[in-house]
């Protein structure tokens, strides 16, 4: 009787703090993409018409590397551009590599915001890329990422 | 028995604290920067917002000042004393039960402790205090003497299938080791001022939650039977754990996971 | 729909660059989530447009999805040209709009 009771106190603990920190994967969390389901290169493709993504450091995409809770992801992007009416950024596009929309937000942006930024709160359903395209008036396309581990913290 | 499992519960403790000293499991400082950044645009601003109309609706500051026999602009230090004995109810109320007697005595349907609109109403008339120190006073009289002693009780009290209390989690020497991801926070620290930061917005649930409510939630997590909303031992546990952030600022609504 | 709009920092001069938090009380629903008491997919219900104007003219347009956080805040930079008024239109994808203006008011 204390035996069973010992190990059945130390296991129900262990299940709750023993645990090693999880790290939600995408695999885990992919269930069915709702009525907006996309696919990354589904969505890319639909932005840029198929013409070529430039990794640029002008793109900063801000998001946690570590990240408490999916529900509310804090990002920003800033493209580094005058924003004046012959050069400037047409469109700051964001994707959640893994989401089953993987969509989040199409900016349109024009000379009179002045500087090329957007910052939201986004939900992801497992640890992914956060991806930013901008879409510049001369028609290039840059692209930045930042990676996203969704984390389960405390007890659930 | 109990000892077993005391040291049971301290083992793992101990073996989860070594094991993230290696690996990088916390968030780093740029990450909790983009975080403190949500407090700027609180997704529970609306709800404070909501709460304001409800609450003139209600009663409105003049009558509820008036309910509690304060004046006015005595408000905000008075509801930075909460949980505290009203004379109106003859015993210990916390801020919400004493927005349902405001109800009462304006002759309007009392809200449930667990309603929307209650927490809307609870988060307003608290962010009233925002700037103040919690100024409870466990020693005001016999009836808060005797809350808080209660309070103690069903703090430590080791409850549920595993044999868990509040302790477990949150005494003095477990402070600051980790259970997953979230190392586990000090009740009386200024930099927590944990119960000085309830209600808040919990991203985990999309919505506000009152510290009552959140506590709950906890003993849920730890297989422990919620104790009910505005029950005797629930403002006790509210008034012991207010108690440990004596001194430090009140500012709601914060941002919790 | 209840709105918020915050423009930062509070005070600005003619020609700052400043930045618009906009913030609405919605539920985002996904449209993948279950209703835990009857087991039923709640529909989506989402913020799917929104339009920036200052003195109405169109600044800035946004296309959202459902993958936004709930009560979602959208913020973006705008430069002061002077005095005026900011209007933001959000549409959600069951039609309910709402428009929220704020004066645009530098100093000097």
């Amino acid at each position: 009787m204390e035996r069973r009771s010992f190990l059945k106190s130390f296991g129900a603990v262990a299940a709750c703090a023993v645990a090693l920190p999880h790290v939600a994967s995408a695999a885990e969390e992919k269930k069915s993409g709702g009525p907006n389901e996309m696919n990354f290169e589904t969505a890319v493709a639909a932005i840029t018409g198929g013409k070529a993504l430039t990794p640029s450091a002008k793109v900063k995409m801000e998001a946690p590397e570590i990240a408490e809770n999916g529900a509310v992801v804090p990002v920003k992007v800033t493209v580094d551009s005058p924003m004046s009416g012959k050069d400037y950024v047409k469109a700051i596009h964001v994707l959640a590599s893994k989401n089953g929309n993987v969509r989040c937000a199409n900016i349109y942006l024009t000379p009179a915001n002045g500087e090329a930024f957007f910052g939201t709160r986004i939900k992801l359903g497992g640890t992914q890329d956060v991806v930013a395209i901008a879409e510049m008036s001369d028609g290039t396309f840059l692209i930045a990422k930042q990676n996203v581990k969704v984390t389960i913290g405390g007890c659930g | 028995m109990r000892t077993l499992s005391i040291t049971a519960a301290l083992v793992c403790f101990a073996f989860l604290a070594t094991a993230n000293a290696e690996e990088k499991l916390s968030m780093s400082d740029a990450d909790k920067k983009m975080y403190a950044e949500l407090l700027e645009s609180n997704p529970a601003e609306m709800d404070v917002a909501e709460g304001e109309q409800l609450f003139g609706e209600l009663i409105g500051t003049p009558n509820y000042a008036k309910m509690l026999g304060v004046k006015e602009k005595d408000l905000p230090k008075y509801i930075a004393g909460f949980p505290r004995y009203v004379e109106p109810a003859k015993k210990v109320v916390t801020l919400a039960q004493s927005i349902q007697m405001a109800a009462a005595a304006n002759e309007k349907p009392v809200p449930k402790l667990e309603s929307k609109e209650m927490v809307k109403m609870s988060a307003y008339v608290k962010s009233l205090a925002n700037g103040q120190k919690t100024s409870i006073d466990v020693k005001a009289n016999k009836h808060m003497a005797e809350m808080m002693k209660l309070g103690q009780q069903v703090f430590e009290e080791r409850r549920g299938g595993r044999g868990l209390s509040c302790n477990n989690c949150h005494s003095a020497d477990i402070v600051g080791q980790r259970l997953r991801m979230q190392p586990l926070p000090d009740l009386g620290a200024k930099e927590t001022a944990a119960a000085g930061t309830w209600p808040a917005y919990r991203m985990t649930q999309s919505q506000m939650v009152t510290l009552d409510k959140r506590m709950q939630q906890c003993m849920k997590n730890a297989l422990l039977a919620e104790i009910p909303l505005g029950s005797k031992e629930i403002v006790a546990l509210e008034v012991y754990v207010t108690n440990k952030t004596k001194g430090n600022p009140i500012s709601v609504p914060s941002v919790k996971r | 729909m209840k709105t918020l709009i915050k423009i930062k920092p509070k005070t600005y001069a003619a020609g700052d660059i400043v930045k618009i938090d906009f913030m609405a009380m919605h539920p985002m629903e996904t449209g993948m989530r279950k209703d835990k008491d009857t087991g039923a997919l709640i529909p989506a219900n989402y913020i799917d447009e929104v339009k920036f104007m200052f003195n109405d003219t169109l600044i800035t347009k946004m296309v959202i999805w459902e993958s936004l956080s709930v009560n979602p805040l959208m913020s973006i930079s705008f430069k002061v040209p002077g005095a005026g008024t900011l209007k933001v239109i959000a549409k959600d994808n069951k039609g309910q709009s709402v428009e929220s203006t704020t004066p645009i008011t530098p100093k000097g």
